[in-house]
């Protein structure tokens, strides 16, 4: 029993983000399609989330880098 | 997952990934500026711009085709059609015959109100680049072989999803080992960019490998739906004069009340019979102005013959188009279009990277064993 519901809450930790921003870019393609100018804005805003996913990792990253690298020469 | 699972699945994805990289890479690289085409070609100078008259008349349809003939004397309509993101613009198709090669056809722009010719279309750098994203100038197998292509990259996609779980699941989502060797990084990045983009990437290379059967699909309309809407007239010789091309547009209309004509077929093109002029009708909404509606209207007297819908494939067809081309929703649309064409680009290129670094790593591996066996005495 605990293995299942381990394994299930481990793949929903894998799977969950990649589903929802999977399922927000599907709604965004259909949105301006199917909902003229309103859907149009969710399309701006859906269908660009991965973009800002990534976006904010690589910020991420380079905050991080460049943290690691000012306390490395204060340490020094 | 079984060790044995995720070794066949890596196969998979690994060979689908590398036979198609290099056409994915032309197409995602092509598919860049094709985003922005109409900015460029306006940019470049290639787009024809309607003359400024602000509220007044539209000219005729026939008084377009005429315009139309009489700049390319010698020659026979094909088609005329209405562009609803450019309503001061009639766009005129011109061929040696009306069932003549695609490549000889002349299209020209004319102003919807004084029908003066503003000049060629599709013309320009950017017809290269389409013919080299949609064939590579090999015609109708080059378009079936990257529609195969198309295929591997989508069967690349499903298989980079199995193998994101025995990759990923020990870490949190969106974790880039900064610390670890560069090919651990770049790993990390082609997960997590494959896996975001994965919906929008499937998207557009499944509806690009629908565009590449759209003359099969075409072919396939023709011989069914099209064959039984003419076969009353089975027999009946091509016009030997055309209807006005007025009553054919006011009589289209009526026909499809609340829709506009987006373009007419002439007698013997591919898209009607050799007897009849096809008015493909849209509606006003962002989607049906995709959805096109044949009605098909005698060439000699402009009546109307039949008019039916398209078959789901044919409309599963049109509405591929817009979801492929992502020029649907405005420029910040096409914005994000390009930076997931190029976000799916660095995916293509480090997975590249990742399978060349895999195999400098184990080349010297393999000659430390192959030099650490002893030899066989004979």
């Amino acid at each position: 029993m605990h293995g299942s519901s381990d394994r299930s809450r481990l793949w929903m930790r894998v799977f969950a983000a990649p589903v929802l921003l999977a399922v927000a870019t599907i709604t965004g393609l259909l949105a301006a399609l199917l909902w003229g100018t309103v859907g149009q804005y969710v399309a701006w805003v859906s269908v660009g989330a991965p973009v800002l996913v990534i976006v904010w990792v690589w910020v991420r990253c380079r905050t991080q880098k460049s943290g690691q690298f000012s306390r490395a020469t204060r340490g020094k | 997952m079984k060790a044995r699972t995720v070794r066949l699945w890596s196969v998979v994805h690994t060979w689908t990934s590398l036979i198609s990289t290099v056409f994915l890479l032309l197409l995602c690289l092509t598919g860049l500026p094709l985003i922005f085409h109409h900015e460029i070609d306006e940019l470049l100078g290639y787009a024809p711009q309607p003359e400024a008259h602000a509220g007044a008349a539209r000219a005729t349809t026939q008084a377009v085709a005429d315009a139309a003939l009489a700049a390319d004397p010698g020659r026979v309509l094909q088609y005329i059609s209405w562009d609803k993101d450019e309503p001061g613009i009639v766009t005129a198709f011109t061929n040696s015959a009306v069932d003549g090669l695609p490549d000889n056809t002349t299209v020209r722009a004319f102003d919807a109100g004084s029908t003066k010719l503003l000049g060629p279309v599709g013309i320009g750098p950017m017809l290269v680049v389409l013919k080299l994203h949609t064939d590579m100038f090999a015609g109708q197998p080059g378009k079936l072989f990257l529609g195969g292509m198309g295929l591997l990259f989508a069967v690349a996609i499903v298989s980079g999803v199995v193998l994101y779980w025995p990759f990923t699941r020990r870490q949190r989502f969106a974790t880039i080992r900064d610390h670890a060797s560069r090919r651990v990084v770049w790993l990390d990045w082609h997960n997590l960019i494959g896996v975001v983009t994965v919906a929008w990437a499937l998207v557009v290379g499944l509806t690009g490998v629908v565009n590449t059967w759209a003359e099969l699909m075409l072919n396939q309309w023709k011989a069914t739906e099209l064959a039984s809407m003419v076969a009353p007239y089975a027999g009946k010789p091509p016009p030997s004069h055309l209807a006005s091309l007025d009553d054919v547009v006011a009589r289209a209309r009526q026909t499809a009340p609340g829709m506009e004509v987006a373009f007419i077929a002439f007698p013997g093109t591919p898209f009607t019979s050799s007897h009849h002029f096809a008015a493909f009708m849209r509606g006003d909404t962002a989607l049906t102005a995709r959805l096109l509606k044949p009605v098909l209207l005698d060439g000699e007297t402009g009546e109307v013959a039949d008019s039916r819908a398209l078959p789901v494939y044919l409309q599963a067809l049109l509405i591929s188009q817009p979801l492929h081309f992502g020029d649907y929703g405005g420029m910040p649309l096409k914005v994000i279009w390009a930076v997931l064409d190029t976000l799916t680009i660095v995916v293509i290129g480090s997975g590249l990277y990742l399978w060349l670094a895999r195999r400098r790593k184990r080349a010297p591996a393999r000659s430390a064993a192959f030099a650490s066996r002893t030899p066989v005495p004979s």
